[in-house]
């Protein structure tokens, strides 16, 4: 497969402290990858290194299939980005803010109307940035990044701050872009609502390792129901399942299958009662991907 | 690519009053001798037989000071326009070399410390022209007064450039700056390897010129430290 975004072994240290260990992402060209992980995870830090900010320790990021150390301003022409809080100069006006990035860039001056229309800044493009509030800085931030129509679109936490109608707008406007313009759009987040309404591919990164990537559709699997067996003796009932080939995990209380069809369950406990076990309990547990998100980051806390 | 970013830069100090900076410096230098001769023409026409350049000198003795003070200024504001939101991350994503924004700011600062001694220049000449001080008008000295304390202050300036954009605060260059202005404006105390006596031009042979390519070459080389370290950073 063609990788927009590949990484390899990506590590990186601040004095002792690995922020970014060993971390594989791998982003397929025209998605909307969702970067998920808890403040501290490593997400920024992992973003500039692919703008080439910031220097890896160890390991290497390939973009478009080159290798960012020696191809950074050829790779920088096709990304646009967004990192942490919105960068902007104060006194000057929306559009001179603009005009400073597209005199780097050496696009076409109607870029900056144009951009401004899309984020919708056309009525303020003459003001000057300071008296923006928040969102507005954050939707000039996109503008800028989308100045030069880039091929990848690097925007880290770009809903933080935004009221919720500032939010369904940028979702919306960030929807549209794989459709529109072809771009990929790699957006971290660390909010799981957020992700899930937008992006097409997730990455989960806790304490700076990648501890899940897979279509949001594989994501969303784990949120389907579990069914819970309450036994008179659970870890035997375990060990008896698991040696007839059935998957379960053993919890403190009860037994869990992972089942993925209703006969799959009536097999199970048919087994275990032909087995002598006695069964006190069958219950379903919705999991939701909040839940899971959680479960996900808590095991590589406590491991 | 250098000439859009410097293109940028020039668009990024507006409403920053560093324009306005390029006009005082050489204008409060002036301002200075206009006062002092002003009130005590008739005595100091009488220190020395050339009035012409008993008058440079004088002009020459706050030259160093303004030009090393408007340097501090200048660097710290080229920096802070940067530090404000963060801006360097957003400028350094762009398709430029970290090599290419250092010397555009670099660029910047000399471009407008440069004017700065063309300002001087004219001042300097015009208000000699009304102080009556004879026809034999010694263009080069006023030329060697203007000019050459710019390339003696360029390792002043590439120092403080270095430090001001690899601090994280900009109390550090301007505390830095501070005592480079002392040492400016006590040059005739300090011996001559010391970079701030530099735009003084005077030194143990009596040669200004020796004080401007001495600036020049160790300029080139500071700034070149300042750079390679700036690019070897993360970026803020
Ligand atoms: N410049 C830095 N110096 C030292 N530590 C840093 C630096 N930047 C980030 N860190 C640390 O690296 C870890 C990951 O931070 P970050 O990438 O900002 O996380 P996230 O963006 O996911 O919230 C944190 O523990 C943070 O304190
Ligand atoms: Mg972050």
């Amino acid at each position: 497969m063609e990788y927009i975004v590949e990484t390899k072994h990506l590590t990186k240290k601040f004095g002792k402290e690995e922020a970014v260990s060993n971390l594989e992402m791998k982003i397929p060209k025209g998605e909307i990858y969702g970067f998920l992980g808890p403040n501290g995870a490593g997400k920024t830090t992992t973003i500039r290194m692919l703008l080439g900010l910031m220097r890896p320790t160890s390991g290497s990021v390939q973009l478009f299939g080159k290798d960012m150390k020696n191809n950074r301003i050829d790779i920088l022409k096709n990304i646009g980005s967004l990192v942490e809080n919105p960068s902007y100069y104060p006194h000057l006006t929306a559009k001179e803010n603009l005009e400073a990035s597209r005199k780097i860039l050496n696009v076409p001056k109607k870029r900056i109307d144009e951009v401004l229309q899309q984020v919708r800044l056309h009525g303020v493009a003459n003001k000057k940035v300071k008296g923006f509030s928040l969102g507005m800085k954050q939707r000039l931030g996109i503008a800028a990044a989308m100045l030069h129509q880039p091929e990848l679109l690097i925007l880290d936490e770009p809903t933080n701050g935004l009221d919720p109608s500032g939010i369904i707008e940028m979702r919306q406007l960030i929807q549209s872009l794989p459709e529109e313009y072809g771009m990929t759009v790699l957006i971290s987040s660390h909010l799981l609502s957020e992700i899930d309404q937008m992006a097409t591919r997730v990455g989960v990164v806790s304490k700076g390792k990648m501890i899940f990537q897979d279509s949001i559709e594989t994501m969303r699997k784990f949120a389907q129901a579990s069914i819970q067996v309450k036994v008179n003796d659970n870890e035997a009932a375990w060990r008896s399942l698991l040696a007839n080939g059935q998957k379960a995990d053993l919890e403190k209380e009860s037994v869990t299958l992972q089942a993925e069809d209703d006969g799959q369950v009536a097999a199970s406990i048919r087994y275990l009662v032909q087995q002598g076990f006695s069964i006190y309990r069958v219950q379903e547990e919705k999991r939701s991907l909040e839940n899971i998100f959680l479960e996900m980051t808590k095991e590589e806390q406590s491991g | 690519m250098i000439l859009s970013l410097v293109k940028a830069d020039f668009l990024k100090i507006k409403r920053k009053g560093m324009w306005l900076l390029c006009l005082i410096g050489p204008f409060g230098v002036v301002a200075l001798q206009m006062v002092n001769y002003g009130v005590r023409k008739d005595y100091l026409f009488e220190q020395m037989d050339d009035r012409w350049l008993y008058y440079i000198l004088n002009i020459n003795t706050f030259t160093p000071l303004a030009i090393v003070l408007g340097i501090v200024i200048l660097t710290s504001f080229m920096a802070s326009i940067e530090d404000e939101t963060n801006a360097w991350k957003q400028l350094v994503a762009l398709p430029v070399s970290k090599r290419a924004v250092y010397l555009s700011k670099f660029t910047v600062v000399s471009c407008i410390v440069f004017l700065s001694s063309v300002l001087l220049f004219l001042f300097m000449f015009g208000y000699g022209l009304t102080l009556g001080m004879g026809e034999d008008i010694p263009y080069l000295r006023l030329m060697e007064y203007s000019f050459l304390p710019f390339f003696a202050a360029l390792p002043v300036l590439g120092l403080q450039l270095w430090v001001a954009t690899v601090s994280k605060n900009q109390a550090i260059p301007v505390t830095l700056g501070v005592v480079g202005v002392i040492l400016a404006y006590s040059a005739s105390l300090l011996p001559d390897w010391v970079i701030w006596k530099w735009p003084s031009l005077s030194n143990e042979w009596g040669h200004s010129y020796i004080n401007a390519l001495l600036g020049i070459g160790f300029g080139v080389f500071v700034y070149l430290l300042g750079m390679i370290d700036f690019k070897r950073r993360d970026v803020k």
